[in-house]
């Protein structure tokens, strides 16, 4: 657990870039720290392990001042991994990696042995270990920089914008890893992003700062989404955060309809006597197209359906996994104007209208508002200054699974 | 062009060689030696950069026959004189290097050194000065090829050198011998820079070609 307690910087020619701050990172969960660019995130970021020091207050790693260690070696307790990655361009990728066992004393081989697994963990190929930096893409460097972070298993991971340098592709599959890896490894992780969008997707709990180092809102993304502290805050989650928020509500209790959906050897005929406007053919269980009842007036009574050109779905998505933001998705794009739910294994459950999704999102909001209030949903931290309890502090409570 | 002229001198080219070489080489790996730490000490105390590229820019200045004589009185007409005026040319020459080298490595790797932990000396000696070797030995080509050719002039004050066949070839009218020793001379510097050139290759696997 990291614990900022009244941390101010203030530097000599007066800015001050964190003031007065009250934080706590709880042990396990990934805290994002997010705001425009001076608004003393990274600063924040840095004073926990020494980079910079501050001129008021205290930061507590599991209750102990950070100022009370050496600073070498309460630095080879946290992983550090930085946009530019900073990888050493002399060394190997497993050297690389390697850096702070070895500064721990390892022998080499037991290091570098080290490092192969952790190349494994980031989903990186063995056959890279004995490249340099510069041989690698960008997403690449950034995985080994992760890898690097992670060699001495710290409990601490400090990220200062990690996917910030690359493409919105490799960006999203590097967000994807990072969550998955905490699922496994569950550290204590402090990342800084300009990115809301980011934040929302990898936060466990995101601390959205004011410029000049005062905290506007800490909680959950669901909270900032649903529940922003105040205009500035609803300012920069974003114009269309209610669509946004629905990433966090589930699907598994929105209604399904069976009727629209027909095998590939139903005939015409029995396909009219359901009496839909849109029927979707499936096929050993899998979505084949929507097609309209008008045309099948036109055709033959005994034509299976499967003979019938149909129209694209769009996607589908996974009842119960995936998000209503996906199935309000699914239902945009879809030419009926219906989402197609399917199981695990892609088979269709059933088929939800606009009309049923937003009856689930108004289900779903009103209970992820009842549980932000209800007692015993403990404040995450603190409430910013001047901004009143119940609505600066989060809860634990609506947080995705 | 006396073609003749050169298999019955093979020895004293061979000699005069030699001792250019010798007169080349030394001083620069001596001015090496010396601008580490001087470099190290700037890199990392600013302050101290501008005074001493200021004496350095002033040594260079120094036409190389002036400081030969300069150095007379205490050294006296000896290989000894030559060497320390060549060490300080090349020490001009390869102190900025050194500095650039130094200051011209990224700021996020030094950070991430920091961050990871090492102390201030560790990260001098396992980061920055292999980061800077190419830059480095950049300096140390110009500064060796540099104290080659300055080591013939050493020849006006009797220090042997390839410039014996200048001096000689010019007092007897004799420009074999002066072609000679000019060839030998160009074939020296490059030799020397290719062979440094090999070494930044060998040391320097992990730095991107173009």
């Amino acid at each position: 657990m990291i614990t900022f307690e009244r941390v101010t910087k203030r530097y000599p020619d007066g800015t001050v870039a964190v003031d007065a701050l009250d934080l706590e990172v709880p042990a396990g969960k990934t805290v994002v720290l997010v705001g425009p660019s001076g608004c003393g995130k990274t600063t924040t970021l840095r004073m926990v392990n020494r980079l910079v020091e501050p001129t008021g207050g205290r930061v507590l790693l599991d209750g102990r001042d950070v100022r009370d260690q050496n600073p070498a070696r309460l630095r080879r307790g946290i992983g550090y991994v930085i946009q530019q990655t900073g990888l050493f361009p002399h060394r190997t990728v497993e050297d690389n990696i390697a850096t702070v066992p070895v500064l721990n004393g390892w022998r080499r081989a037991k290091a570098r042995a080290r490092a192969r697994e952790l190349l494994a963990l980031v989903g990186l190929d063995q056959a890279l270990a004995r490249r340099y930096p510069y041989q690698l893409s960008g997403g690449q460097q950034q995985r080994v920089g992760v890898a690097r972070a992670l060699a001495a298993d710290p409990p601490v991971l400090l990220m200062d914008e990690p996917f910030s340098a690359v493409d919105p592709v490799v960006r999203a599959s590097l967000q994807e890893q990072l969550i998955t890896l905490q699922t496994e490894l569950r550290k204590t992780v402090v990342l800084v992003t300009h990115d809301i969008e980011e934040a929302i997707k990898v936060g466990d709990l995101v601390a959205l700062f004011r410029p000049h180092g005062q905290l506007a809102q800490f909680g959950t993304p669901e909270r900032l989404l649903g529940a922003p502290a105040d205009d500035y805050v609803a300012g920069f989650v974003g114009f269309d955060r209610g669509i946004r928020r629905l990433s966090f509500f589930s699907t598994a209790s929105v209604p399904l309809n069976t009727g629209p959906v027909l095998g590939a050897g139903v005939t015409v005929a029995e396909a009219r006597a359901a009496g839909e406007p849109w029927i979707l053919v499936v096929s050993g269980g899998k979505p084949l197209g929507w097609v309209p009842s008008e045309r099948l007036g036109r055709l033959p009574r005994d034509t299976p359906l499967g003979q019938v050109p149909a129209d694209g779905f769009g996607h589908t998505f996974t009842v119960g996994t995936e998000s209503l933001r996906a199935a309000l998705d699914a239902a945009v794009l879809s030419p009926a104007g219906q989402a197609i739910g399917v199981d695990g294994d892609g088979r269709v459950v059933g088929v939800a209208t606009f009309d049923q999704l937003r009856a689930a999102v108004a289900e779903e909001r009103t209970a992820a508002d009842a549980a932000a209030v209800a007692p015993g949903a403990g404040a995450a931290a603190a409430p910013a200054p001047g901004t009143p309890a119940g609505q600066a502090a989060g809860s634990q409570a609506g947080a995705p699974p | 062009m006396s073609w003749s002229w050169i298999p019955g001198n093979g020895a004293l080219i061979w000699q005069l060689t030699r001792e250019n070489i010798y007169l080349g080489v030394v001083p620069a790996l001596l001015g090496l030696v010396i601008s580490l730490p001087l470099g190290i000490v700037a890199a990392r105390w600013r302050w101290f950069y501008p005074p001493a590229l200021t004496v350095v820019s002033v040594i260079y200045a120094i036409p190389a026959i002036a400081l030969f004589i300069a150095l007379i009185p205490a050294l006296g007409l000896t290989d000894t004189n030559v060497i320390v005026a060549l060490t300080l040319f090349s020490l001009c020459v390869i102190l900025p290097n050194v500095v650039a080298g130094l200051r011209g490595v990224p700021e996020p790797v030094r950070q991430a050194a920091t961050a990871m932990g090492y102390g201030a000396v560790r990260r001098l000696v396992t980061v920055e000065l292999p980061l800077a070797v190419p830059v480095i030995l950049g300096g140390l080509r110009v500064g060796m090829v540099s104290s080659i050719s300055l080591a013939t002039i050493g020849q006006l004050i009797g220090v042997s050198s390839l410039g014996y066949l200048f001096i000689d070839g010019l007092q007897r009218s004799f420009p074999t011998e002066i072609y000679v020793g000019l060839v030998l001379i160009i074939a020296l510097a490059v030799a020397c820079d290719l062979i440094l050139a090999g070494v930044r290759r060998a040391l320097t696997p992990w730095a991107a070609r173009s």
